[in-house]
C-alpha cells in the first residue's frame, strides 16, 4: 500500500477514537518520516485484485490452521 | 482492519526450534542470522519455560523512532518492515529494540557488516511482491499469497501464533479457558498463572530431591 | 506484481536431459539449485550463501521470469515416527518451498526443527555425490558400473570362499516399506539371515516383550488417541525433544485436564511440561513399577474384572510386587514413597490413563523385562484395549515400525512369520520362487532356520574367535545400507572390526561417519554408493501408530544418487538373482515399481494385516486428509474425487492390522485389542498365540470379553480351515477361496477367504481371543525382576540384584552377563558417575544427515556432557569447559561441560547424534571431499560399554559409568 494511504487511514482511525476526550490509542505516523521505497498492500496483486476484504478473509481463514480446536476438541 | 501480531504460548512452547528452521528454510536465511530465536528461562529446573522471540512488530516501534535514515516503516497491517537500500547498518535499531530482533549479517561477499535484517512477518519488503529482488533482500512474501508467517504455521505445538490479533487472541483465549477449567478462569492471579506456577514449582521439585 | 513464487525458466537442456536421463548420472549442487530455482545471485550467493548481505550487487544475468508451473507433491517427514505430512512445492524439478499440511490429522501442519528443514535435502551440499572407493588410503571417484562390478565380484568371491553367512547386511529403518521389504527378500535370496536394522537397537525389546504379552509388538493406540487420556505417564521417553509434534496432542490433552507425569533420570523438556516429575536412577524402572503395583494392589486399585476376564498370571506379579515395599523402592530408584504414591494415585484415579516409553526403557540388559512391567502396569489398571489408555510406545525413525514389520530382521520374514520352513514356503509362494531353490541359496537348511547375528553385535561376528560363534565363517563383508555406525555401542572395538573386514560397503545419502571411521583404520576395501533420500522416490511409510502414508516423489535423485530399491535390483542382477528378486515387479530403468512391491506385501502379509492397504487406498487417504478426525483418526464421509473411493469409516492411513484384501474394506485398527467396537470397525481383543491352556489354567479369554458383535462371545483360538469347518462356516467361502484355504490358516490363506468370513460374516477376530500374559514363561524372567546393569556404580545393589548368567550361544554369539558384572563390580570407585544418552530435537539418529543441514547444524554446534553443578564443582569444572569423559573401555570423549541441574549429581548425559571426532581428534581428513557434516563431535558410543538384553540382544547404552575430568 502506498504511503499516503497508510497515513490517511491511520489518521482516520486516530480521529475516530479520539472522540469524547479519549486519548488516541493508535500511533500516528508523521508524514514524510519514512524515506524508503513505497510498498504495496499484500492484496494489491492479481490473486486478490486489490480486494482488501477478499484478502482479509483469506488470511483469516488461513489463521484457523493454527487452532487445532477447529478440527474437534 | 487486520493487525498482525505474534503471540507465543509459553505453556505450549517446547523449544523445538521448528519456528527457527522454518524461517531459515522459507527465506534462505544465512548462517549466523536469526530472525527468530527460542529463549528458555530456568533451563533444566522446575519452572522451565520457553518462548519464541522475533520482531514483535510493535505498534509504536522504537526502531522506527530512532532510525537515522528513516528506512523503517509500518504497513497498513501493522507489520514493521524496512528498506535495505536505505539502511546504513548502523545498529541503532538494535540498540532501541526491546527484543533484540534486528540482525546484522557478519560477512557479506566483501567481508563487510551487512544491512540490518529482521523478521518481516513473512511480508517481504518494499520491492515488488513476490519478485526475486524482494526474495533476495527480505525473503518470501507469504502475506501477499494470503498465507501467514511460516514459523507460526509450522509450530510443533501451535504455541506460536501469528496473524490478525483478533483471530489469534481468540485462539489463545479458547485454550486459556480450557486450562483454567472453563468458568474458573477468574482473577488476575489465575489468568497470569502466578499461584499455579508457584505450586507447580513446588510440586515438580518434590520428585527431584 | 508476480503472485507465484519466483522461479527461473528451466535451463534449456533441462527438459531434454530429463527425458534422456534414465539411469544417467544427474547432479545438482547448490549453484544449479539456485540457478534453476531462480534465486541465483551470481558467484557471491553461492560462495557465501548470504542472500541478505548482497544488497546492491548486480542482478543475476541468468535469472529470468518464472515460467515453470509450481507443482505440489505431498510427502512425509523422514525424521521420526510421528509421520508429519509435508507439501513440497516444486518448480522446474527444483524443490523451492515447503508448506504446512493443516489437513493432516496427524500433525495438522505442525513441524519440529527437523521437519521444518527437510527441504534442505534438495540442496544436499554435504551428500555423497557419486560412488567412491578407498584406494591407497584416498577416496577416489568411480562410476556406478565400476562400483557395482567390483562390489559384486568381491561379494561373490567371499561367498565362494566362506559361504553366504560371511556377509552381514545392515538395512535401514529409513528405507520405506517397499525398500525394507525388498531388502529382506534380497538378503534371503543371497542366502542368509544375517541382516538387521535400527529396530534392534531402538525398540527390539519392546517388540519382543509386548508381542509376547498380548499379541502384536507395536504402539497400541496413537498419538492422536492420547487426546482421550486422563493421565499420561512418560518413563524413559523425552517426547518433547524426540517426538516434538506428539506434544501437540499431549498438550492438547493436558489443556483438557489430563495429568502428565514424567519419570526420568533427567529433568527433560517433557518433564518441564509435566504436573509431576520423578527423578529415577537410570535402569531402575522395574523396581519403580513394582513399587507402583505394590500401591495399586494394596489399595485395591486394580481392575479386577479386566484381570479376571482378559489377563493370565497376574497373581504371580502380585507376589513379586508385594516384595517391593516403599523403602526398597527408594533404595533402588531414589524415589520417595509419597512421590510415588502421588503418581500411582494419578494413574489409578484418572482412567483411562496411558503410558509412554522409549529408549530410556528399551536399551538395557533387562529391556525385555522393563517393557513387560509397563504392560503389566497397564493390564493391572485395565488400560489396554481402551481409547485413552494403551501402551503408547513411541518408535524412533520414520519407518522403524514398517521396517520392523516387514523389513530385514534376522529372526523373521516380513510380517513376523519367523524363519521356520513353513514361513519360507509361504513367502516363496508369494515371491514366485521355488522353495528348493531358496533352500539351496543358504549354507545349509539349518542356517536357513537359525536367527542371524544382530546389528548390535556385528563387530563380534567379525572379531570373536571362530570356534565360539554359531555359524561357519566369521563376518568378512559388512554392508551398511542406511545405518549409522555411531548408533552402536563399543565404538572403540568397532574400528578394530572395520579393520579386520575384507569388504565394507556403505550405501547411504550420507555415508560419511562409517566412511571416516573406516578410512581412519584402512587403506582400501571400502566402497561408498550414494543412495537417494525418501524425497527422491515414492513409497509407503508406517508411523508409530501403525498408520501407513504414501509419499510422492518430490524431486529426482540428486547428484548421481539412486533409490535404494534400484540399487538392490541392480546389485541382485550382478549377484545372480535379479530375476527372482523382481519376479512380480515391473522394472523401469532398473527401478522396481514401488506400487508393485506394496501389492506383493499386500499379497503376503496376513499376520499383521498389511493386506488391505493397497496403493490406491493409501493414495486416496493422502489426497483427502481433511475428512479424518484428529481425535479418532476416522473419516466422516468423504469421497475421493479421482477414484470415487468412499473414505467413510476408514481410519487414517489404515493403521495395521487392516485385515483381508482391499476389497473387504477393513478400516484399519486405531487402538489394538479394543472390544468395545466390532472387528469391522477396528475393534479386537488379545491374540491367541501362546496355546489354549497352561498348567491347567485357561489361556483363552473369559466370557463377555469378545469384541462387539462377535458370533463367539467367549475366548476362542485362532482360525484355520479345521476350526472353520467345525463351526460350519466353511461354506461361507467361495469355491475359489475354498481351494486356496484348504489346509491353511488365517495367516497363510493367500485368498484372504478365511479372514473375510471370520471378520465380516461372523464378527470374530482371525487371531482368536485370548488372555494377555502377565507371566511370559518363555522369557528369562517370566515375571519381570529388577537386575542391576553390568556396569553399575552401586556395588551394594549388584550384590542384591545380580544379572543373568552368561549365555554360550545367543543369536550365533557367546554373550556375557554375570562374568562382566562381577569383573566390574567395584567399577564405581574409579567411574563414579552414571553415563546415559539420548536425543536432541535438532538431530536424528547417528546424526550425519541432520548435522549436514545448515539450518539444523547451526542450532547445536558442539557435543556436550550434561553434568550437575555439584559433580562439576567437585571436579573443578566450569560451564562450557572442555572435559574428558572416560569410561572403563579405555575410551575418552572430549566434549563441552554443560553444567546443569537437569541431571542429578550422580548422572551424566551425552546426546548420541554426534560423530566425526575420535577421542579428541577431528576426523575431517578422513571424509570424502565435501561429504563431511557441518557439525562434528564425539560419538558417545565410542565410549559405551558391553551389555546386551537377554532376549533380543538390545545394547545397553542407557546405564553405564564414567568419570569426567577437565581437559
Amino acid at each position: 500500500m502506498k504511503k499516503s494511504v497508510l497515513i490517511v487511514s491511520a489518521m482516520l482511525a486516530a480521529f475516530g477514537l479520539a472522540a469524547c476526550g479519549e486519548r488516541p490509542q493508535v500511533n500516528v505516523y508523521q508524514q514524510g518520516k519514512y524515506q524508503g521505497k513505497a510498498d504495496t498492500a499484500p492484496y494489491d496483486n492479481p490473486a486478490f485484485g486489490k480486494d482488501k476484504a477478499k484478502w482479509e478473509a483469506a488470511v483469516r481463514a488461513r489463521g484457523q490452521g493454527q487452532d487445532e480446536y477447529t478440527r474437534g476438541g | 482492519m487486520a493487525r498482525m501480531k505474534f503471540l507465543c504460548d509459553a505453556e505450549r512452547c517446547i523449544e523445538c526450534n521448528g519456528c527457527v528452521t522454518a524461517c531459515k528454510n522459507e527465506h534462505d536465511v544465512p548462517w549466523g542470522v536469526n530472525r527468530r530465536r527460542v529463549v528458555t528461562l530456568n533451563d533444566g529446573v522446575p519452572g522451565e519455560r520457553s518462548v519464541s522471540v522475533a520482531c514483535m512488530h510493535c505498534s509504536d516501534a522504537p526502531c522506527i523512532a530512532v532510525c537515522p535514515v528513516d528506512c523503517i516503516y509500518h504497513t497498513e497491517e501493522g507489520v514493521v518492515l524496512h528498506d535495505k537500500d536505505l539502511c546504513i547498518g548502523c545498529g541503532y535499531c538494535f540498540y532501541a529494540c526491546p527484543f533484540g530482533a534486528p540482525q546484522f549479517p557478519q560477512a557479506g561477499a566483501f567481508g563487510m557488516r551487512g544491512k540490518m535484517d529482521k523478521c518481516t512477518f513473512c511480508a517481504g519488503g518494499p520491492e515488488v511482491d513476490g519478485s526475486e529482488e524482494e526474495f533476495r533482500k527480505y525473503g518470501r512474501n507469504r502475506l501477499a499469497e494470503g498465507k501467514l508467517p511460516i514459523c507460526a504455521e509450522m509450530c510443533a505445538t501451535k504455541a506460536l501464533l501469528g496473524g490478525d490479533s483478533d483471530v489469534i487472541s481468540d485462539i489463545f483465549r479458547k485454550r486459556a479457558t480450557m486450562r483454567g477449567g472453563g468458568a474458573q478462569l477468574i482473577g488476575w492471579a489465575t489468568a497470569y498463572g502466578r499461584q499455579e506456577r508457584a505450586q507447580e514449582r513446588k510440586g515438580a521439585g518434590e520428585g527431584g530431591k | 506484481m508476480l503472485l507465484t513464487r519466483k522461479g527461473a525458466a528451466a535451463p534449456s537442456g533441462g527438459r531434454l536431459a530429463g527425458a534422456l536421463e534414465g539411469l544417467a548420472p544427474r547432479s545438482m549442487d547448490r549453484r544449479t539449485f539456485l540457478k534453476r530455482s531462480g534465486f541465483a545471485g551470481g558467484a557471491g550467493a553461492f560462495a557465501s550463501a548470504l542472500p541478505f548481505a548482497m544488497i546492491g550487487r548486480a542482478q543475476a544475468q541468468d535469472a529470468q521470469p518464472a515460467t515453470g508451473k509450481i507443482e505440489v507433491r505431498r510427502t512425509v517427514c523422514t525424521h521420526c515416527s510421528v509421520g508429519c505430512a509435508i507439501d513440497a512445492e516444486v518448480q522446474n524439478g527444483v524443490w523451492i518451498g515447503q508448506e504446512p499440511v493443516f489437513d493432516s490429522p496427524i500433525n495438522l501442519g505442525a513441524h519440529c526443527a527437523k521437519g521444518a528443514a527437510v527441504r534442505e535435502h534438495g540442496h544436499g551440499e554435504h551428500r555423497l555425490r557419486y560412488p567412491m572407493k578407498l584406494a591407497g588410503g584416498k577416496w577416489t571417484r568411480i562410476s556406478w558400473d565400476q562400483a557395482l562390478n567390483e562390489v559384486s565380484a568381491k561379494l561373490l568371491d567371499i561367498r565362494k570362499a566362506h559361504g553366504p553367512d560371511a556377509a552381514y547386511w545392515i538395512g535401514s529403518s529409513k528405507h520405506n516399506n517397499e525398500q525394507s521389504y525388498l531388502m529382506r527378500k534380497f538378503v534371503s535370496m543371497w542366502g542368509t539371515n544375517n541382516c538387521d536394522h535400527q529396530a534392534r537397537i531402538c525398540h527390539s525389546t519392546t517388540v519382543a516383550g509386548v508381542a509376547n504379552t498380548w499379541g502384536y509388538g507395536a504402539m497400541t493406540n496413537s498419538y492422536n488417541d492420547m487426546r482421550n487420556s486422563k493421565a499420561i505417564f512418560f518413563i524413559g521417553s523425552n517426547a518433547a525433544e524426540a517426538h516434538p509434534v506428539s506434544l501437540l496432542h499431549i498438550l492438547h490433552a493436558k489443556e483438557n485436564g489430563a495429568k502428565v507425569i514424567v519419570a526420568d533420570p533427567r529433568f527433560t523438556r517433557t518433564a518441564a511440561k509435566a504436573d509431576q516429575y520423578l527423578r529415577i536412577r537410570s535402569g531402575s524402572d522395574i523396581a519403580l513399577i513394582h513399587g507402583m503395583l505394590y500401591h495399586i494392589f494394596k489399595n485395591g486399585w486394580e481392575d479386577k474384572q479386566f484381570i479376571a476376564d482378559r489377563v493370565y498370571g497376574m497373581d504371580k506379579v502380585r507376589e513379586e510386587a508385594a516384595k517391593w515395599t516403599p523403602d526398597k523402592v527408594q533404595e533402588v530408584t531414589g524415589v520417595a514413597e509419597a512421590d510415588l504414591l502421588r503418581a500411582v494415585e494419578t494413574m489409578a484415579k484418572n482412567r483411562p490413563s496411558t503410558v509412554v516409553w522409549c529408549m530410556g526403557q528399551t536399551q538395557h540388559t533387562t529391556g525385555n523385562a522393563i517393557v513387560r512391567i509397563m504392560c503389566i502396569l497397564q493390564l493391572a489398571l485395565g488400560n489396554i484395549g481402551v481409547s485413552g489408555g494403551g501402551a503408547n510406545i513411541f518408535r524412533g525413525h520414520d519407518n522403524v515400525q514398517g521396517a520392523t514389520d516387514i523389513g530385514p530382521n534376522p529372526d523373521s520374514l516380513p510380517g513376523y512369520y519367523g524363519i521356520a520352513e513353513g514361513s519360507w514356503k509361504h513367502w516363496c509362494k508369494v515371491w514366485g520362487v521355488d522353495f528348493e531353490w531358496m533352500k539351496a541359496r543358504f549354507a545349509s537348511p539349518a542356517m536357513m532356520g537359525k536367527p542371524g547375528i544382530t546389528v548390535s553385535r556385528w563387530i563380534d561376528g567379525v572379531l570373536e574367535k571362530n570356534e565360539a560363534i554359531d555359524q561357519g565363517p566369521n563376518l568378512k563383508a559388512v554392508i551398511f545400507w542406511g545405518h549409522a555406525p555411531n548408533s552402536q555401542s563399543r565404538g572403540k572395538e568397532m574400528v578394530e572390526a572395520m579393520k579386520a573386514l575384507d569388504l565394507l560397503v556403505v550405501i547411504d545419502p550420507y555415508p560419511s561417519a562409517t566412511a571416516a571411521m573406516a578410512a581412519m583404520v584402512r587403506k582400501d576395501g571400502v566402497y561408498l554408493l550414494p543412495a537417494a533420500t525418501q524425497f527422491e522416490t515414492s513409497g509407503s511409510v508406517t508411523a508409530s501408530n501403525r498408520s501407513i502414508q504414501w509419499r510422492e516423489k518430490v524431486i529426482e535423485p540428486v547428484f548421481e544418487s539412486r533409490p535404494d530399491h534400484t540399487i538392490m535390483y541392480l546389485l541382485a542382477q550382478k549377484l545372480g538373482f535379479g530375476q527372482e528378486l523382481a519376479r512380480n515387479l515391473k522394472v523401469t530403468n532398473g527401478e522396481p515399481s514401488p506400487e508393485d512391491m506394496l501389492r506383493e506385501i499386500n499379497r503376503g502379509t496376513w499376520t499383521i494385516g498389511y493386506t488391505g492397504q493397497s496403493p490406491e487406498r493409501l493414495k486416496a487417504h493422502m489426497r483427502n486428509m481433511q475428512v479424518f478426525d484428529p481425535r479418532t483418526l476416522r473419516a466422516k464421509g468423504g469421497v475421493d474425487k479421482e477414484t470415487g473411493y468412499s473414505l467413510d469409516g476408514d481410519y487414517f492411513g489404515l493403521p495395521w492390522p487392516c485385515y483381508g484384501n482391499a476389497a473387504l474394506k477393513h478400516p484399519g485398527t486405531p487402538n489394538l485389542y479394543d472390544p468395545s467396537m466390532h472387528v469391522m470397525d477396528g475393534g479386537g481383543n488379545f491374540r491367541a498365540n501362546f496355546g489354549v491352556v497352561r498348567d491347567g489354567v485357561d489361556l483363552l479369554a473369559g466370557d463377555g470379553s469378545a469384541s462387539k458383535g462377535a458370533d463367539l462371545q467367549f475366548g476362542y483360538p485362532e482360525f484355520d480351515h479345521v476350526l472353520l469347518k467345525k463351526l460350519g462356516w466353511w461354506n461361507d467361502l467361495t469355491d475359489a477361496e475354498k481351494a486356496a484355504a484348504e489346509g491353511k490358516n488365517w495367516k497363510t490363506d493367500l485368498s484372504g477367504g478365511i479372514q473375510r468370513v471370520v471378520l465380516k460374516n461372523h464378527g470374530c477376530h482371525p487371531f482368536g481371543n485370548a488372555r494377555a500374559r502377565a507371566v511370559v514363561w518363555n522369557f528369562p524372567d517370566p515375571v519381570p525382576l529388577h537386575r542391576e546393569a553390568l556396569f553399575s556404580t552401586r556395588a551394594d545393589l549388584v550384590e542384591k540384584y545380580p544379572t543373568h548368567d552368561d549365555k554360550k550361544v545367543f543369536w550365533r554369539l557367546p554373550t556375557l552377563f554375570k562374568s562382566v558384572q562381577q569383573k566390574y563390580k567395584d567399577v564405581g570407585k574409579d567411574f563414579p558417575l552414571i553415563l546415559t544418552s539420548g536425543r536432541l530435537t535438532e538431530f536424528e539418529g547417528g546424526g550425519e544427515e541432520t548435522r549436514s543441514n545448515p539450518w539444523l547444524a547451526e542450532l547445536q554446534q558442539e557435543n556436550f556432557v550434561e553434568i550437575n553443578p555439584k559433580a562439576a564443582n567437585d571436579r573443578g569444572i566450569r560451564h562450557w569447559d572442555y572435559v574428558w569423559v572416560k569410561t572403563p573401555t579405555g575410551a575418552q570423549l572430549k566434549v563441552r561441560a554443560l553444567v546443569t541441574e537437569r541431571v542429578g549429581a550422580d548422572t551424566c548425559f551425552i546426546p548420541f547424534h554426534f560423530s566425526g571426532w575420535w577421542m579428541g581428534k577431528d576426523m575431517i581428513d578422513y571424509y570424502p571431499e565435501k561429504a563431511h557434516p557441518i557439525v562434528r563431535g564425539e560419538a558417545v558410543n565410542t565410549a559405551t560399554t558391553y551389555g546386551y538384553d537377554a532376549v533380543t540382544m538390545m545394547q545397553e547404552t542407557k546405564t553405564t559409568v564414567c568419570q569426567v575430568v577437565k581437559v
